[in-house]
């Protein structure tokens, strides 16, 4: 599992062998190089029947169905599915925002653990595995790659992803949308402090461009609840001003606010079909991953 | 509001404690560094309406919780007594009691006279206030008396009523003295009153002295005044106007006259039952009175020839006031008006003589002493009823026994002697005499009083046709009963507290003025004064209740009135006495029955400059003057403290937004 022995935090032995027992597929067909777990576009090889088509000269007569001929006098050809690799792409939100964490776990290293455990799992089934981390930009980049050893740069980019400066969630996923030619599955990995109007459009290009788009939404539980006691000031992670509040008063507005925020949100993901997860950090990694994983074999088969 | 520990109120500012804690709160805050600032500014960006306004409303009840707290503690009084006890307890607390026979007037419900409640509500309110000396001072001695407990006033025959009037100016200036002499420390004056116009007396001079000599004080000297200043509807006062015994025959009756006075709300005709007492034995009359005045006149009630002295008792029911439904005579043989004229010039005084000799009836014995100014010392004062004096006015020892005459009720009529000097006498004395080119006739006269007043069928005496041809003038102050034509006095009548001394400007001369040949006037002048000086000679007499000049009370035996008078406020208490051989009958004064009271303004004028509360209450009044209300704090600080704790509950969490 660590070819360079390098063992990293971010990795748990016994979660990841928990979890590979649970395939990741793609909620679209994938466009891969090789043969993999994840439906085509293309017709192919594999078992799974997919339609009939007329034959039509030059086709391989070894793919004519003898005994459709033989019932119904004409030629046809049996198609079949095309099984192939993915490519994920994980998008990881290094901004200051990221490094917040009120129970012992911070948000980025959360998100490592989701993006850790992921690529790995994709590795282990024949899947290309690339990150994106940005903050005001994108910070740093990795194309995606099957081989193990690529795996380790991913889990070395991972391991040194450092949160700073602002987010600039938006632009960043419109780039994205642009760079990555073929149908990919994007996992991003934010806490999206982002109007939900503005991850519309660019939601709305990802799906254009037949990306299969999933959210981990992370969020710490002091962040929902904002359950404080005395007077605080407040000084922005990202490098904004800071604001002195007394909870007593303003709890009840801000709680309002991300009541507001979430109903925004909702919508957006919904109209983006987007595979959409809110994480609280304070709820185990193994779990959050779990119903993903589960929940995608379930949807398997939408193309 | 008022505070029985108001020095406690000193921790009132206590009261910020709640938006003192606030304040360092918020400077003690806590800095964290903090992701979601999206949420922060949003929350910002909106309204703070009921929040910010629940913020204040918890802070504001908790400031309310604190304050009742210490309003509480510190017992405030509901009271009309602003201000009543705003300094603590008092050192020294002098109660000064109105006990004249107005007090004894009830309300409405008859429930108890204004004495009996305001001396209630003393108690009540000095118990509660507390004190470390309690001095009374009533209206009957005049003198300082300390009580042990405030709830000695309901059970001190000196806090009943009495018959007199009351002299408020003099309870005042008792009270000035108390504190004068006893440097008192913070005094409470409490005044118990009906404010009637007579007892407080408010055009008397004294008042400015009091309010001087009180503003003088170093110490806190407060005034309180309970006034009870409702007049009683439906109240019939009676009064007797005269009393004369009189031989018919073998048999002898009294004529007695008597004068009823009915309140505006009462004049409609009635029948009112009168009893009457003499010596004991009883009768009744009925009268049918209609209108606010009814006077009988000499009503004739036979007695027993031999009977020629005794005393009487006439009453109606009760109604409102008490004290005025009964009235005490004494009757006797009419003693002899003997007249000393002390003349320089016998010989002038021969009208004089005339006029004072000839008695108006046959029972009447007159009898006159010619004496000149060097035979005074054979006069028999206290049976001489009048003195005419046509000489120099008297200086020095005669003056003073003029004086002692004056005082036991006396009557003087002073003429002027040809060569006046410079003497005075009572503040009066002789100018030159001036003569008239032409007759001088007498232009004003008082017809309503004194002794030019009109008869008693309403006609004016002849005073009119009096021609003046020499006439002296007259200096000094005094009442001027008739002028001459050109604003000359002719009949003054000098100030004195009994008897009366009248100067007249003219002699009986007829070079001087016709009042020797138009002798009506002159002969009636002369005849009341007798009349009056008559009055108090005697073996009875009629006393006026508090009256100074009334005889010591020493071997005053009671004959008839309340059972329940001390023997000591015998003068002040209406009944017949007996002294030795005179018999004596006591009544309260006239001013008693007129019910005008001070108005709100005067009153004020009075304690102007001076610390004062007033508060008014009702005869017969079960509402205390004032009650501890420190419960209504304590329920309202629980209350403050629930509504704090409503505001502070947190509100019930409902489900963030829900995973898509």
């Amino acid at each position: 599992m660590f070819p360079d022995r390098k063992p990293r935090s971010f990795l748990d032995a016994g979660v990841l062998s928990r979890l590979a027992a649970v395939p990741l597929f793609s909620r679209r067909p994938m466009q891969g190089n090789v043969s993999g777990r994840h439906q085509s576009p293309h017709r192919g090889s594999s078992v799974e029947f997919a339609e009939y088509r007329k034959y039509v000269p030059g086709d391989d007569l070894r793919r004519l169905d003898w005994r459709a001929y033989g019932r119904s006098d004409r030629f046809y050809v049996k198609e079949f599915e095309a099984d192939t690799n993915l490519r994920a792409c994980f998008v990881l939100d290094t901004s200051g925002s990221m490094e917040f964490g009120s129970k012992g776990i911070s948000k980025i290293d959360y998100a490592r653990r989701i993006a850790g455990t992921l690529g790995y799992l994709a590795v282990q089934q024949g899947d290309a595995v690339g990150i994106s981390c940005f903050a005001k930009g994108i910070v740093r980049s990795l194309p995606p790659r099957r081989n193990p050893l690529h795996l380790m740069n991913f889990f070395d980019i991972l391991e040194q992803a450092a949160p700073q400066g602002e987010t600039q969630l938006v632009e960043v996923l419109h780039e994205l949308s642009e760079t990555i030619r073929q149908r990919a599955l994007i996992i991003i990995l934010s806490d999206l402090f982002v109007e939900p109007e503005l991850l519309r459009g660019c939601f709305q290009h990802l799906r254009f461009r037949r990306h299969d788009v999933t959210v981990f939404h992370l969020l710490d539980p002091l962040e929902i609840q904002f359950d404080f006691r005395r007077p605080m000031r407040f000084i922005d992670m990202e490098g904004g001003p800071s604001i002195f509040a007394e909870p007593n008063e303003i709890a009840d507005r801000y709680r309002r606010a991300v009541d507001n925020y979430f109903a925004a949100l909702r919508p957006v993901m919904l109209e983006s079909a987007i595979d959409y997860h809110r994480i609280d950090i304070s709820e185990a990694y193994e779990q959050a991953l779990m119903r993903f994983l589960v929940g995608r074999s379930k949807v398997k088969g939408v193309r | 509001m008022s505070f029985l520990q108001p020095l406690l109120l000193a921790a009132l500012p206590l009261a910020a404690l709640p938006i003192i804690i606030h304040l360092i709160n918020q400077r003690r805050f806590q800095t964290i560094r903090w992701a979601a600032m999206m949420f922060l500014l949003a929350a910002n960006r909106m309204s703070r309406g009921y929040a910010r306004l629940r913020q204040w409303l918890i802070l504001l009840f908790r400031v309310l919780a604190v304050a009742a707290l210490i309003l509480a503690v510190s017992r405030p009084l509901a009271s009309g007594w602003l201000g009543l006890a705003a300094g603590g307890r008092a050192d020294t607390t002098i109660i000064l009691l109105d006990r004249s026979a107005s007090m004894r007037e009830q309300g409405q419900a008859a429930v108890g006279s204004k004495l009996e409640t305001g001396r209630q509500q003393l108690v009540r309110t000095l118990r509660l206030l507390g004190s470390a000396r309690w001095i009374l001072i009533e209206s009957a001695q005049i003198k300082p008396r300390e009580l042990r407990t405030p709830e000695d006033l309901l059970h001190l025959p000196e806090s009943e009523p009495t018959s007199a009037s009351a002299d408020i100016p003099a309870l005042f200036e008792a009270a000035r003295d108390y504190i004068r002499e006893n440097r008192t420390g913070r005094t409470e004056i409490w005044i118990c009153s009906d404010i009637r116009a007579n007892d407080w007396n408010a055009e008397s001079g004294r008042w400015q002295a009091l309010r001087d000599s009180f503003l003088e004080f170093a110490q806190t000297i407060r005034f309180h005044l309970l006034a009870y200043g409702d007049v009683a509807t439906g109240n019939t006062s009676l009064r007797v106007t005269g009393v004369r015994r009189q031989a018919v025959g073998d048999s002898a009756e009294l004529l007695l006259s008597l004068r009823i006075e009915r309140s505006a709300a009462t004049a409609e005709r009635a029948t009112i039952p009168l009893q009457i007492e003499i010596d004991g034995a009883r009768s009744e009359l009925s009268l049918e009175v209609e209108g606010a005045e009814f006077d009988l006149k000499d009503h004739r009630i036979p007695i027993d020839r031999k009977q020629e002295r005794g005393w009487g008792r006439v009453a109606i029911p009760a109604d409102a006031n008490p004290a005025d439904n009964e009235y005490f005579f004494v009757f006797d043989l009419p003693v002899a008006r003997r007249t000393a004229i002390v003349a320089d010039d016998p010989t002038a005084t021969f009208p004089l003589q005339l006029a004072a000799t000839i008695a108006p009836e046959s029972a009447l014995r007159a009898a006159v002493d010619l004496l000149s100014r060097d035979q005074l010392g054979s006069i028999e004062w206290d049976q001489t009823a009048l003195v005419l004096w046509h000489a120099p006015l008297p200086v020095g020892d005669v003056a003073r026994l003029l004086e002692t005459y004056l005082d036991r009720g006396g009557q003087i009529v002073f003429f002027p002697p040809r060569d006046p000097d410079d003497a005075e006498f009572q503040g009066i004395g002789w100018g030159a005499w001036e003569e008239s080119p032409g007759e001088l006739p007498v232009e004003t006269w008082r017809g309503d009083q004194d002794l030019l007043k009109n008869a008693l069928s309403g006609a004016a005496l002849p005073v009119g046709q009096l021609q003046v041809r020499k006439y002296c003038t007259v200096r000094g102050e005094g009442t001027w009963l008739a002028n001459l034509r050109g604003n000359i006095p002719l009949l003054a009548r000098a100030t004195s507290n009994r008897g009366a001394a009248y100067f007249c400007a003219t002699t009986t001369a007829t070079s001087d003025s016709s009042l020797a040949s138009d002798g009506v006037v002159l002969y009636v002048m002369i005849q009341r004064a007798l009349a009056s000086g008559a009055s108090v000679l005697g073996a009875t007499r009629q006393l006026v209740a508090g009256d100074s000049t009334n005889p010591a009370e020493d071997d005053w035996a009671q004959l008839a009135g309340s059972p329940d008078a001390l023997s000591t406020e015998y003068p002040f208490q209406a009944g017949v006495y007996a002294a030795g051989e005179k018999l004596l009958a006591v009544n309260r004064p006239d001013a008693e029955d007129r019910p005008a009271t001070l108005s709100d303004p005067r009153l004020d004028e009075l304690f102007r400059g001076l610390d004062f509360q007033r508060v008014n209450d009702r005869a017969g009044s079960l509402a205390q003057l004032i009650q501890e209300v420190w419960r209504m704090f304590l329920v309202s600080m629980m209350v403050a403290l629930m509504v704090e704790a409503g505001l502070c509950l947190p509100k019930i969490a409902r489900p963030s937004g829900s995973t898509p």
